[in-house]
């Protein structure tokens, strides 16, 4: 789910921190830049390392020093087809929402969710939705009961940013993943504990 | 600008923080990782890529040769470690139409077992009474 991604850019390095070393003051202005920003290859997570480092001219009216900096970073990208492991935040009646702790933006659309299923309204939680699995005569529920849940990555989008936005929208989110949680080994693992070893349905 | 330098086995993003200083600082001020890497550590530390080692993803990775799976099956199995086929299955991708049947994938999970060790326990949360007991305890 992550990968290296080597960048060249344009740093600038406040006045301030022109008395630390170069490439701390660098690493600097590059963390406040990139770091947990989504840019078009992914979540930046972390700065990996500095590759080589140019400049240090100063513009005229400005007294930071400016720097043309090739350097690596750490991107969340997962691909598609990858499973990954998160966690319950909530779902309404389009269907779920996953988070990883660092990054919160995974949804699951009601037709990912294995049918037969039901959503109803969730007793616990007033504005919540809770969305049900009925396979045979059991029924498994999708709540914050559920210790991890498996998905599979259908896509990962990048919404443009809204020019306006409605008063209760929820907060813009520049990277989508789009996840499956329909099929065998998918969904909360507590579903596929309880099963003995199953005979594959594919072969 | 290059967007892909390299996949990276969670493992290996795990190390890189650790290499920083993650796993020493209980206070989280000290050393030089920001609050949002550390949300990456905390998700890491509960997968099996905390039990992990470079030594065991390269032993890993050569072995997977004789199965003839893609690089991002072997990554996602590493990242995952699945323990049974039902856990193997969102993995493979047309495992049928490409010769991997169910001794192959017996054979690789007997490799996962074998190679890469068991995830840890990951806590209850709260008042859930369902104690995960995975295959991490070997009695």
């Amino acid at each position: 789910m992550f990968c290296l991604s080597e960048l060249e850019d344009t740093v600038r390095v406040p006045p301030s921190d022109l008395n630390l070393p170069l490439e701390v003051a660098i690493k600097k202005a590059l963390q406040k830049l990139f770091l947990d920003k989504v840019l078009s290859i992914g979540l930046c997570v972390s700065i990996y390392g500095i590759k080589s480092i140019e400049g240090g001219f100063v513009l005229p009216g400005d007294g930071a020093a400016t720097y043309k900096v090739v350097f690596r970073i750490v991107v969340f990208r997962p691909f598609v087809g990858e499973v990954i492991a998160a966690k319950f935040k909530e779902s309404d009646s389009n269907g779920l929402r996953l988070t990883l702790g660092f990054f919160e933006d995974v949804y699951v659309p009601a037709p990912l969710i294995p049918t037969p299923n039901r959503c109803e309204p969730d007793p616990y939680n007033r504005n919540q939705m809770r969305w049900v699995w009925k396979y045979g005569d059991d029924e498994f529920i999708i709540d914050d009961s559920c210790q991890q849940i498996k998905f599979r990555v259908e896509n990962i989008s990048y919404p443009p940013v809204p020019t306006e936005r409605a008063e209760d929208a929820k907060p813009f989110a520049p990277m989508v993943v789009t996840g499956t949680i329909d099929d065998d080994g998918l969904g909360p693992v507590s579903w596929w504990e309880a099963c003995a070893p199953i005979s594959d349905d594919e072969d | 600008m290059k967007a892909n330098a390299g996949t990276l086995t969670n493992f290996e993003v795990l190390d890189l923080l650790n290499s920083r200083g993650a796993s020493n600082d209980t206070t989280r001020v000290i050393a030089p990782i920001s609050t949002s890497e550390y949300k990456v550590y905390d998700y890491l530390m509960e997968t099996p890529a905390c039990t992990q080692t470079q030594e065991i993803i390269t032993n890993f990775s050569d072995q997977c040769k004789y199965f003839k799976l893609a690089k991002a099956e072997i990554l996602n199995i590493i990242n995952i470690r699945p323990s049974s086929t039902v856990n193997l299955a969102p993995i493979l991708e047309e495992p049928s139409e490409r010769g991997i049947d169910k001794k192959a994938k017996e054979g690789i999970l007997k490799l996962v077992e074998a190679l890469l060790p068991p995830p840890p326990i990951v806590e209850a949360r709260g008042e859930n009474e369902e104690e995960e007991t995975e295959e991490g305890e070997q009695s």
